[in-house]
């Protein structure tokens, strides 16, 4: 490597987002690169970049065709990585569906599967996912006591992504274990193997689903995948196997995410939270979107450069690895007004949680829904909640995702609405199938009718 | 005021709509956002001025 292309990366800091540490210095870290260096090099994971600055990640979003999300896992094209840094070993040879792909494939997938996750198309579904927040919190409601994470906040974006792809209900215990599991635990843990065993029992489902849809088409998120061409040909089932499990790893952590630290922070400001109650016809919204760019569950993503160039000021070279940082951005004082404070009512808040540019992500209408009304049915039937901390149970490391294993809290108990989860997801399954919810926007305007 | 959304810098996040759901209608299929006139009625004018500060791609503009 010459002095000059060594030249080029500065400045330099030494950036390890995976460390422990990380979580507990995220703050002080941000203001460092906000300060001095909001674009930086960092030697960690055989070098990239690090990109911390709103300005300078729209300047990236809007270099659209000079970055790459490719992660060629065959050795077929350029030899990229994909979006994460460094790749993972997990699920080694399935790229990550289509946000590891390039326009045209990428814009392939995204014109498929719009037409479900449009806000249009997530407004229909509101009576089920309301319903299956319901049934949720009937199960804990005359105890007590719940844990926000196992009771509540992994099952409803479970059961609603499952059913939005068009998979049996029934099944969320199949698929929640790996991709909530499969995020928090680390390589060296001695839980690694099992979660590798249920990650493998996921991919098999899902391949067996879209045998299935094949043989027996029912609509969902599955179908339109199955049923998808490109240029003529049908994408490998490899491609589509990846592009599915990113709809569960996108429908899934990230929410369950959300929502437990938010209910931790309202927790800890109890006059927010009954604010936040009174006024959310007004505040829900602006609420929402201050939890999503303050807790940024998903942090950010990776690229690679790929052709020489010069953006934001910095001269880049063909296979520069380089890291958007959603979450620092997210705190940048020269956008966001005291950013490290949460102002339920924050105004301008152009926040980059969902990412910028093409690859916006696909299930932000999807993440803002089964939020909010998790949320409002918490408020209603636990307004006086109080998180335990001392049970509360952090992900050790926000590398990948920034969430929570556990989250137990005490309220008043209150009584019961109708039958437990078991039952309801009996029912939902029925509707489901009777009224063709999983039905693309184009094909079903209609609300799902629950009773 | 008059008031555009660039396609090619919109990439539906529908914050515009949350700021000023009278001013913006957003596609079904993808939530892409267009005016719903490009003359904003005085009364929606400051929850325009906010749906500009608060779109992440920074694709509307008044003028
Ligand atoms: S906020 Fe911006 S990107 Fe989002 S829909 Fe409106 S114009 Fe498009």
């Amino acid at each position: 490597m010459s002095d000059d292309d060594e030249a080029r990366k500065h400045p330099r800091v030494h950036f390890d987002r995976h460390a422990p540490e990380y979580r507990d210095r995220f703050e002080e870290e941000t203001r460092g690169f906000h300060e001095g260096c909001p674009l930086a090099w960092s030697d960690t994971y055989g070098g990239h970049w690090v990109a911390a600055g709103n300005r300078e990640l729209l300047a990236f979003a809007r270099a659209r065709e000079k970055l790459s999300n490719d992660h060629d896992v065959h050795g077929e094209r350029r030899g990229y990585q994909g979006i994460n840094i460094p790749a993972p070993a997990r699920g080694r040879g399935i790229r990550g569906g289509f946000l590891e792909m390039d326009p045209p494939e990428q814009r392939a997938y995204r014109d498929a599967l719009n037409p479900y996750l449009s806000p249009a198309a997530i407004a229909r579904w509101i009576p089920f996912i309301d319903e299956v927040a319901h049934a949720c919190l009937d199960e804990r409601i005359e105890s007590g006591r719940i844990d926000f994470v196992d009771d509540l906040a992994n099952i409803v974006p479970a059961v609603f992504t499952l059913a939005m792809m068009g998979i049996p209900l029934k099944k969320w215990e199949l698929y929640n274990e790996p991709a909530h599991a499969g995020v928090y635990t680390p390589p060296h843990s001695p839980e690694t193997a099992r979660v590798v065993e249920a990650h493998r029992a996921m991919l098999k489902d899902i391949g067996a689903t879209l045998h299935e849809v094949r043989a027996n088409p029912r609509p969902g998120l599955a179908d339109a995948l199955a049923r998808m061409e490109i240029d003529g040909r049908a994408p490998s089932d490899g491609d589509l196997v990846g592009a599915l499990a990113l709809l569960i790893g996108g429908g899934f952590d990230t929410t369950t995410a959300l929502t437990a630290h938010a209910l931790e922070w309202l927790s800890q400001h109890p006059a927010e939270r009954d604010r936040l109650s009174r006024e959310r016809a007004t505040l829900l919204d602006p609420a929402t979107e201050e939890f999503l760019r303050y807790f940024t569950p998903a942090p950010g993503d990776g690229r690679t450069v790929a052709e020489d160039c010069e953006i934001a000021g910095k001269e880049f070279r063909e296979g520069d690895r380089l890291w958007l940082s959603w979450a620092m951005a997210n705190r940048d004082p020269a956008v966001f007004p005291d950013p490290d404070r949460v102002d339920l009512a924050r105004p301008g808040n152009r926040h980059t949680a969902f990412g910028l540019g093409i690859h916006r992500c696909i299930g932000s209408n999807v993440a803002r829904t089964v939020f909010k009304r998790m949320l409002l049915h918490v408020l209603d039937r636990a307004p006086d909640f109080v998180c335990d901390p001392g049970g509360a149970v952090h992900y050790e490391t926000i590398g990948v995702i920034q969430g929570m294993r556990h989250l137990p809290a005490t309220f008043t108990p209150g009584p019961r609405l109708g039958p437990g989860l078991a039952e309801t997801l009996e029912t939902l399954q029925r509707i489901c199938d009777e009224q063709g919810l999983a039905e693309p926007v184009t094909v079903r305007k209609a609300e799902a009718k629950i009773r | 005021m008059k008031v555009r959304v660039d396609p090619e810098r919109c990439q539906g996040h529908t914050l515009c709509f949350m700021r000023a759901p009278e001013a913006f209608e957003l596609s079904e299929i993808d939530g892409h956002s267009t005016p719903v006139a490009d003359e904003v009625p005085e009364d929606q004018e400051a929850a325009v001025v906010e749906a500009v500060r608060s779109c992440p791609e920074r694709a509307i503009g008044v003028f």
